[in-house]
């Protein structure tokens, strides 16, 4: 075994650090994307129309039951030639990730709204409350609540999954970790590195999630 | 946009077949072999010893706050290195996923293991059953049957993951799309055609596991 030198990863900090910025800028933008997208599913899916709902879970199913690879490489590759557009790669990024991660957060939310008792939809209609009212100030902010352990979680695993799109050209922390271990022929010291940036992120976040769902678990059952 | 041509995918369908036959059997091999790793594991998060309970917990927390595509590629480049032996991409990507199936399954046997009560444990005392024995013979069993449904839905995981291995140049199913695609210049009919292979198998399974919970939901409680 050579000797081991972390002297070099002082010089490939910067590419790093951007690797980095890159990576939290995916998470953060495809979870805006995710929650959005994944609350209007959950909605369509648990809505009376079934013209709404049975695209909305085709759409789930399909997310869900694809690998996410499959997925990201099929959106690069595809929906430039299909549309005619071209966007950047960070953005097709983001939209293919959040698209995923809408599909996984429809299921926390339906899960979330399927526990809400009934008799608060009942008591919203006696109370005359227009259905938007019903869902946006009854349903939705107790939905909310219980979905959020779940959604932390489904964040945190969008948050591995950005390391994906480094296979199609994102230059994120994997990508600019890939490119320091082939430049500088240190794969160990580098690859532990990225390893440790990834902890250093997902096991904060993951405590958090934890946290909260304790706290939540507490409040719920007094 | 070009005019598709869906012939070009039942021209390489033995490729194809050939590449889901490898993917399958991956998943196969790592699912058993992570499977019992992860019982080992979640075993050793309940031992006396604080090292090994610490060392079992410090391997959960790596495998699955790290993204999978760290994994595959610390084992490819540097395990090598590290243990001055070749590994190729059959045996990294084994390994590789063997050891995150082997996470978190680890969890999914913890969760049961804790759902067994306390009496399970001090009727074995009571009965002066050696330690080895009541593990075996009396709570693994429980634990297993009431952690299938959660190992079944890692194997999907593990199904969906293994189309990382393609980045590690092994040849399974999506490996051979790319390929494919690059040579015939027909990304959209051939990516497809495979996003729609891993679907009908991630679903179909994904509905056998939902009917196998139910029955040992119903057998559980009953």
């Amino acid at each position: 075994m050579q000797n081991l030198d972390y002297f070099f990863i002082i010089q490939a900090w910067p590419l790093f650090l951007k690797g980095l910025w890159v990576t939290l800028y995916l998470t953060f933008w495809a979870n805006v994307a995710g929650l959005i997208g994944g609350a209007l599913l959950a909605l369509c899916t648990t809505g009376p129309y079934r013209l709404l709902s049975a695209p909305a879970k085709l759409y789930i199913e399909f997310f869900r039951c694809t690998p996410a690879l499959v997925q990201i490489v099929w959106f690069f590759f595809c929906v430039p030639i299909l549309f005619d557009v071209f966007w950047s790669p960070i953005f097709m990024g983001v939209v293919i990730l959040g698209m995923n991660l809408s599909a996984f957060n429809a299921e926390a939310f339906r899960a979330a709204i399927q526990t809400i008792p009934r008799a608060h939809v009942d008591a919203a209609v006696a109370l005359g409350l227009t259905p938007f009212e019903r869902t946006a100030y009854v349903i939705m902010p107790q939905a909310l609540r219980y979905a959020i352990p779940v959604l932390i979680t489904n964040g945190i695993g969008l948050f591995q999954q950005t390391s994906l799109v480094a296979l199609v050209g994102v230059d994120e922390l994997m990508y600019n970790g890939r490119l320091i271990s082939t430049s500088t022929y240190r794969p160990i010291e580098t690859y532990t590195f990225l390893v440790l940036f990834y902890l250093a992120v997902s096991i904060p976040i993951g405590r958090l999630a934890a946290f909260i769902e304790a706290r939540s678990d507490r409040a719920l059952k007094a | 946009m070009d005019n598709l041509d869906f012939s070009v995918v039942w021209k390489f369908r033995d490729a194809l077949a050939w590449g889901l036959m490898m993917s399958l059997l991956l998943s196969g091999i790592c699912s058993l072999a992570g499977t019992v790793l992860g019982f080992f594991i979640a075993l050793c998060q309940q031992s006396r010893f604080r090292a090994v309970r610490w060392a079992a917990a410090l391997y959960v927390e790596v495998l699955r706050g790290a993204p999978t595509l760290i994994t595959l590629f610390w084992v490819f480049f540097c395990l090598p290195i590290i243990l001055g032996v070749e590994i190729n991409a059959f045996w990294s990507s084994i390994i590789a996923l063997t050891l995150y199936m082997g996470a978190i399954t680890s969890e999914s046997f913890r969760s049961s293991l804790k759902s067994i009560g306390q009496d399970q444990y001090d009727a074995c005392n009571a009965l002066g059953l050696a330690p080895a024995t009541r593990t075996f013979y009396v709570i693994a069993p429980q634990a297993l049957i009431r952690a299938i449904p959660n190992i079944l839905s890692n194997v999907i995981s593990l199904f969906k993951e293994s189309t990382l291995v393609s980045a590690v140049g092994m040849v399974e199913l999506m490996y051979t799309a790319q390929s494919i695609s690059n040579i015939t210049a027909r990304p959209i009919e051939i990516l497809t055609a495979v996003a729609l292979i891993y679907f009908v198998i991630g679903y179909g399974f994904s509905w056998v596991v939902s009917s196998v919970e139910l029955r040992i939901r119903a057998r559980v409680q009953s």
